[in-house]
């Protein structure tokens, strides 16, 4: 599968000029920063802020019910949802005073087994959420700047950090469609995204810049050590979002765990985003920049 | 080094071998019949079943500024009934100390020293001038005692003032918001000082000395119910988590929320004690502070908590015989401090009752010490600032195991799709064991890690080795294709300048990982603290010890393999 999907690329990056490398990966970051604006505008919030972030309870327990009849018996306390994964039920509550927070934490806990409660104030919520978007953002520059110290030249800088940029894009609009909610499992995924994102660009960069011998071969090679990497890691992310979310279904003794299930389904959709963004756009922007006339084909030797 | 033997002369190898090693000591895998694997590692509440509580305590800093004459008009006034006028003031005068300073005021109302004395603002004189005129001096006071009890009293809460570089920074233990405190000392000609660039000084939350009291306190009182292994630790600036391992929601809320029971006894005759108060009679516990060759620990009484000390120590005598009449104090039921009235007290007490009282405890380091743990002790179900319960968990122990089993076995299987991958890849099986290898034992080295330091590994962290890993991979997968550049193993020397080409590539990639993660572990966020300092662990540990070993590794078996000497392709 790697090495179809290399010999693919390969010779699609070959037989395309830069702009035309470059024009499909800039119009699907464009549709997603489109889809996280309107979102931004419609309801305040680039994706869908999980109850971490918002505040209330999320109580999970085993049961052979369905969840309609677990919203009817909790139909006294603010229940928002109510569904089914695997043979547990996760339902949401809104926030609840701590009479009525306790009052149904001992109904919970004494009628079901298993049980699994999680709640959040809404002003550690609102904590969180200031705290997450700190934290994506110095990430991010501080991502920034030592890919600036590695390479220590503007434009193929620039290039490895708007791949990576345009990958948590592309991620985060993913979930904003998937219905994937913003919890501390999926801000975790969006910042490992910016670690796994770069290391592909470093290599092509590295490579391309430090290197002697063709753009092209220097270009191919960095392909196939890159590509290798991205399925290795995508072929163990895909076990672990199978095995995390469906082997209930075989062994009735497991368990969702609803932390891992996330946090590989959004590093999924980030990597393959990684990798079209690796091997079109900052390839394409690495290209150009190389075979500049100024050069004269400084890095093409 | 061309040979087997070799490659365990080389240095990175034996460090690389003896950390294994070491680690797994560290772990202490082993088998108990019955209980199943059994090992040296910590689990979070996540995999152990629990419960936890997150809470934050209520408060405001500030710098605040007042006018003296107008601090002092907004507090006696309503209290005399009549309007006030400051004659003279040296509150200002250098120093932040009491001694020598002073404020005087005449008004028109009569006034008794005792109505002046209840602020608290300092020594009182009163001088009746003439029929219609009367002189207060308010001395031993200071600018900051005025701001102090202006503010305790408007807001009904403790203030606690202590001073930083840049001037006097009042802890104010209750929720108050920015314009309330404008408001107020706005009323009292003052502000709420800037900073040098226009910001305001005002900040929610309560000093870390606050936060660090509140917690031995919950510490304490949670130990003190025979609890030893609860956890309390501060999170970030504000907040404070309690883990409470085996232990459901509910109990642990109604153990949070209990209070300490603290009562203060008199001695009647003999060992026969009288009860006088409880601890809900207790308005303030002030800082451990020594003087006149004492260590003390100050407290304030509530109205009729002084009044019941009064009334009590008239009816017993220990006004006349304080020796024979010790006041015990008892955190529930275990005597934790005894000491006779002062004659001074004593004195006073004939008259009036007292509010403001201070416990000496004697001289040396261990009356410090005893000092402190009375503050702890004198507070103890009060806590020094409000809490509210801001966040809460709960894991049912068999849920728990269920995710560990269900953790290992996926990352099992992850590490089999990785295996199956690098080996479609390369088809080589001298690649896929170190390959493999060099992962496990990064695994085990974190493992390893976390079981010296104590860390908690729980689900998040769990994933956090799984992100390290992931990068691990690929970076091996740098190295081996830097070193098969032309699809066959190169000349030592050659051999040399590739890996150092694939550890500068490495190198860059893992900074960015550690930088990137970096702002996490300085954060406040509970778990995801966690997964961010086992995936720099995990990196670390990678690019330092695991991947020049397998850079060695390979070399070696690709050799051996490339001389004809073993290795079956198939």
């Amino acid at each position: 599968m790697a090495t179809g999907l290399t010999e693919f690329l390969d010779n699609f990056v070959k037989s395309h000029d830069n702009r035309q490398l470059l024009a499909f990966p800039l119009a699907i970051l464009a549709v997603s920063l489109a889809i996280l604006l309107v979102s931004f505008v419609s309801s305040g919030s680039p994706v869908n802020l999980g109850m971490e972030f918002q505040g209330g309870t999320q109580i999970s327990v085993e049961t052979a019910d369905s969840p309609a009849m677990l919203e009817e018996t909790y139909s006294s306390y603010p229940i928002t949802d109510a569904r089914q994964t695997g043979s547990r039920i996760i339902m949401q509550f809104g926030v609840m005073d701590n009479e009525q927070q306790r009052e149904l934490e001992k109904d919970v806990t004494g009628r079901y087994s298993n049980v699994e409660i999680r709640q959040v104030g809404p002003i550690y919520g609102h904590d969180l959420q200031v705290q997450a978007i700190q934290a994506m953002i110095i990430s991010f520059i501080g991502m920034a700047i030592v890919v600036f110290l590695l390479f220590r030249t503007l434009i193929p800088s620039f290039a490895v950090i708007l791949s990576a940029f345009s990958d948590i894009m592309i991620a985060a609009a993913f979930m904003k469609v998937a219905g994937i909610e913003l919890s501390l499992g999926t801000l975790a995924a969006l910042l490992m995204l910016i670690g796994y994102s770069v290391d592909s660009d470093i290599l092509l960069t590295n490579r391309v810049i430090k290197r002697r011998g063709t753009i092209e071969e220097k270009i191919s090679r960095a392909m196939h050590t890159g590509i290798t990497m991205t399925t290795t890691t995508l072929a163990a992310l895909v076990v672990m979002y199978i095995v995390s979310t469906f082997s209930y279904l075989v062994i009735p003794s497991f368990t969702q765990i609803t932390l891992l299930s996330q946090i590989s389904i959004v590093l999924i959709a980030g990597l393959i985003a990684d990798m079209m963004n690796t091997w079109l756009l900052n390839t394409g922007i690495l290209r150009w920049y190389v075979l500049k006339p100024e050069f004269r084909g400084r890095y093409n030797r | 080094m061309s040979d087997k033997k070799g490659l365990f002369k080389n240095i990175r190898v034996i460090i690389f071998t003896l950390i294994l090693l070491g680690s797994i000591v560290a772990i202490h895998p082993g088998y108990t019949p019955g209980e199943g694997i059994t090992t040296n590692l910590n689990f979070g509440l996540d995999l152990e079943g629990g419960s936890w509580l997150q809470i934050k305590l209520e408060g405001a800093l500030a710098q605040v500024d007042a006018d003296d004459g107008e601090l002092v008009s907004e507090m006696v006034e309503p209290v005399i009934g009549a309007p006030i006028e400051v004659t003279s003031d040296n509150l200002n005068m250098g120093g932040s100390d009491s001694a020598g300073k002073s404020i005087t005021f005449t008004t028109s109302a009569p006034v008794s020293a005792p109505q002046i004395e209840s602020l608290e603002l300092g020594t009182v004189s009163v001088d009746k001038l003439s029929d219609a005129q009367t002189q207060v001096t308010i001395s031993d006071t200071s600018k900051e005692t005025m701001i102090r009890a202006y503010l305790s009293k408007s807001l009904d809460a403790e203030i606690v003032p202590f001073s930083t570089e840049d001037g006097t920074v009042y802890e104010i233990r209750t929720t108050v918001s920015e314009q309330e405190l404008e408001a107020l000392m706005e009323k009292a000609g003052g502000s709420i000082v800037k900073e040098e660039d226009g910001t305001s000084t005002y900040k929610e939350g309560v000093s870390s000395e606050t936060r660090d009291l509140t917690r031995d306190i919950l510490n304490d009182k949670l130990n003190s119910l025979g609890l030893k292994d609860i956890p309390v630790r501060t999170v970030g600036e504000d907040y404070i988590l309690i883990d409470f391992a085996g232990i459901d929601l509910a109990t642990a809320k109604e153990i949070a929320e209990k209070p300490g029971k603290f009562e203060i006894r008199i001695q009647t005759t003999g060992n026969e004690t009288q009860h006088v108060l409880y601890g809900d009679s207790i308005a303030g516990v002030g800082i451990p502070s020594y003087h006149d060759g004492q260590w003390h620990t100050p407290f304030t009484l509530k109205e009729e908590g002084a009044r019941t000390l009064q009334k009590v120590a008239l009816e017993t005598g220990a006004i006349d015989n304080p020796e024979e009449h010790y006041l015990n104090m008892y955190l529930d039921d275990v005597q934790i401090y005894g000491a006779p009235l002062s004659p001074e007290a004593a004195d006073r007490l004939r008259e009036t009752p007292i509010y403001s009282w201070e416990a000496s405890t004697g001289t040396d380091e261990a009356a410090k010490a005893e000092a402190e743990a009375l503050q702890i002790h004198l507070r103890a179900g009060a806590l020094p600032v409000n809490v509210v319960l801001v966040g809460s968990g709960h894991v049912d122990a068999g849920l728990g195991a269920q995710f560990k089993t269900a953790a290992v076995i996926t990352g099992l299987i992850s590490l089999i799709a990785v295996a199956a991958v690098v080996y479609f890849r390369y088809k080589r099986p001298e690649i896929l064991v170190p390959m493999v290898g060099t992962s496990i034992s990064e695994v085990i080295m974190i493992l390893g890690v976390a079981s010296i330091i104590g860390w908690q590994l729980d689900l998040a962290s769990i994933a956090g080795i799984i992100a390290a890993i992931g990068t691990g991979i690929d970076h091996l997968i740098i190295i081996t294709d830097e070193v098969l550049y032309e699809g066959k193993l190169p000349p030592t020397k050659v051999f040399a300048s590739r890996i150092g080409k694939a550890f500068t590539i490495i190198l860059g990639a893992a900074s960015t990982v550690i930088i990137a993660m970096s702002p996490l572990v300085v954060m406040g966020f509970g778990s995801l603290k966690g997964f961010a300092i086992t995936t720099i662990i995990g990196v670390l540990i990678g690019v330092i010890i695991a991947r020049p070993v397998y850079g060695v590794m390979i070399k070696e078996l690709l050799h051996v393999d490339e001389s004809g000497n073993g290795g079956i392709i198939e």
